[in-house]
């Protein structure tokens, strides 16, 4: 019996300077959880979101930064050749937030 | 000295002293075993003398490596220290996965147990026989498992199974021999009760506890008072079977149509907030149902992470490409986040019931996994040793018992067996294996296990 993650996870962010806060975690689906950080557009990190409610990422560099929660969407374990999952995968649980450096 | 039960503390329902000379006894009359099994089932726990607790068995089947979740070498070799990193817990010098985060802060409610160890194959089935019952068997003798003893023990507590495994049975790990799960000589009216389907599913419902499709309660009663008058008859030819299903059709009435232990399968009873703490799936959703179980009256609730390791996201890491594909991926993204999360909420949800006290968790695997990652960057089936852990009861936490060698690849010191972990929950759940004895096959008085309680548990 494989298992089926039903419902759609969400949080919300607050940002506080460039320190973002997540609330609890609605419809949690247990799987690992993500900051992905983008700076003008293109994905520059992505950070295990541990228990610890706020995130502030190191990175200094100018430029306009874009947080958003993601949570890994298990849908099944198949992998391509070089191990990495096909089907299941990580999606946005939040609004992203942004700032300006 | 040692006494065919417990003559002067009555556990429970079952067996003592006394009651096995009754036994002598009636079976010079011609009174069947099933019989007289009836009659002590009849009979209550005595808790007033004696300190029964719970447990909860959470079973990782598939088996988690030892290197990459409870006992990690991060100065062995890169193919043997594997891929993950080890971070501090709340027991100073403890090191687990960073994968745990949560549990790293409750490690001071935990005892590893890093040298388990056996050496009698390495299948799936070995070892879920070995955790299950604390033996190693075969199909023609089986051993009862250790939901199953408790069950003829203790008997049930209020209306629920005294044992209850969810959320179902294990299936298809590689041979075709038993899983453990099963309540062998003990007889079917002892046997676990399957709950057979997915509680984090929103359409779960919990197939034996529904009426069948077109008949209402008033017509499974009306069914329930016809078997009863079959019964009748069919007890002017009974056998010991019959009478043990006399248990079990009682048993499967009263759950059809009592509304108390159907609701208490009922997870939307629970506050959202606390079905997410515990995460929405499968064996999260499992965690959350065995403490209101427990709580409920249940005595033995088993949670199976997986009913298989083949096509699913499971412990069973041998990264091969097909049906075992299972990667350090799984472990990182689904495997340990789910049961870090679920295992601490369980923890603290007991703990803040007043339950983790009176019920012992045990966590455990059929086996490790080798020391040395494969071609493909997994790790197959390891007996020679590995870590399971307990908790809760009279378990002393913050604890490590044993060590595996420098590369985890055998026991260092302290070597601790299979039947040593399940006398050891025994013992922690109130019997006494120096004094109590359980009925064997035939009547036959046996000890319950061949081992010793391992001893810093509860020190």
């Amino acid at each position: 019996m494989d298992q089926k993650l039903e419902g759609k996870p969400s949080a919300s962010l607050r940002l506080d300077g460039r320190k973002v806060t997540r609330s609890e975690i609605t419809n949690h689906w247990g799987t690992r959880l993500q900051w992905k950080i983008s700076r003008d557009g293109k994905e520059i990190a992505a950070v295990t979101a541990g228990p610890e409610p706020v995130f502030e990422h190191a990175d200094a560099a100018p430029g306009k930064y874009e947080i958003v929660l993601q949570q890994f969407h298990y849908v099944g374990y198949a992998k391509d050749k070089d191990g990495k999952f096909t089907t299941s995968k990580y999606v946005d649980i939040s609004e992203p937030v942004t700032y300006t450096v | 000295m040692l006494h065919i039960g417990n003559e002067y503390i009555p556990l429970c329902s079952g067996t003592n002293r006394r009651s096995f000379l009754q036994l002598g006894a009636a079976a010079m009359t011609g009174m069947t075993l099933a019989n007289f099994y009836k009659l002590n089932a009849a009979g209550a726990v005595d808790e007033k003398k004696a300190k029964i607790r719970n447990c909860i068995t959470l079973f990782l089947v598939g088996s988690p490596g030892q290197h990459d979740t409870w006992d990690m070498k991060p100065d062995a070799p890169e193919d043997v220290r594997g891929k993950f990193k080890p971070i501090s817990t709340s027991v100073p010098g403890v090191q687990i996965c960073e994968h745990f985060p949560r549990m790293a802060k409750v490690m001071d409610k935990v005892a590893l147990i890093r040298s388990l160890h056996y050496n009698t194959g390495s299948s799936h089935e070995n070892g879920q026989r070995w955790m299950m019952t604390g033996h190693d068997f075969n199909a023609a003798n089986k051993q009862p498992f250790m939901g199953s003893v408790i069950s003829r023990v203790f008997g049930p507590k209020g209306d629920l199974p005294a044992s209850i495994v969810l959320p179902v049975g294990i299936g298809n790990t590689g041979t075709s021999t038993p899983h453990g799960q099963e309540s062998a000589f003990l007889g079917s009216a002892h046997a676990p009760f399957f709950l057979g389907s997915d509680p984090a599913r929103a359409d779960f419902k919990v197939a034996d506890l529904e009426p069948p499709k077109g008949q209402t309660e008033f017509r499974v009663e009306a069914r329930r008072k016809l078997l009863t008058e079959i019964d009748e008859v069919q007890r002017q030819v009974e056998t010991s079977s019959t009478l043990e299903r006399d248990t079990a059709y009682a048993r499967a009435f009263n759950l059809l149509t009592n509304p108390t232990t159907k609701k208490a399968f009922d997870l939307n009873e629970e506050p959202a907030k606390l079905r997410d703490r515990y995460g929405r799936n499968t064996f999260g959703q499992s965690c959350l149902m065995a403490r209101r179980l427990i709580e409920r009256g249940s005595r033995f609730v088993t949670v199976n992470q997986f009913d298989t390791v083949f096509g699913i996201s499971c412990w069973d890491m041998h990264a091969d490409g097909g049906s075992l594909n299972n990667t350090y991926a799984d472990y990182e993204h689904v495997l340990c986040p789910q049961f870090d999360l679920a295992f601490t909420a369980l923890l603290e949800d007991l703990q803040q019931r007043g339950l983790l006290e009176e019920t012992v968790i045990a966590v455990i695997s059929e086996f490790g996994r080798t020391p040395k990652l494969n071609a493909r960057g997994g790790r197959d089936h390891y007996p020679s040793v590995w870590t399971n852990f307990l908790a809760g009861g009279p378990i002393r936490g913050g604890r490590v018992i044993g060590s595996s060698d420098k590369i985890g690849a055998a026991p260092h010191d302290r070597p601790v067996t299979p039947p040593q972990v399940v006398a050891s929950i025994y013992q922690a759940m109130g019997i006494d294996l120096e004094t109590t004895m359980l009925p064997g096959p035939g009547g036959r008085p046996i000890r319950f296990i061949e081992a010793e309680p391992i001893r810093e548990l509860f020190s």
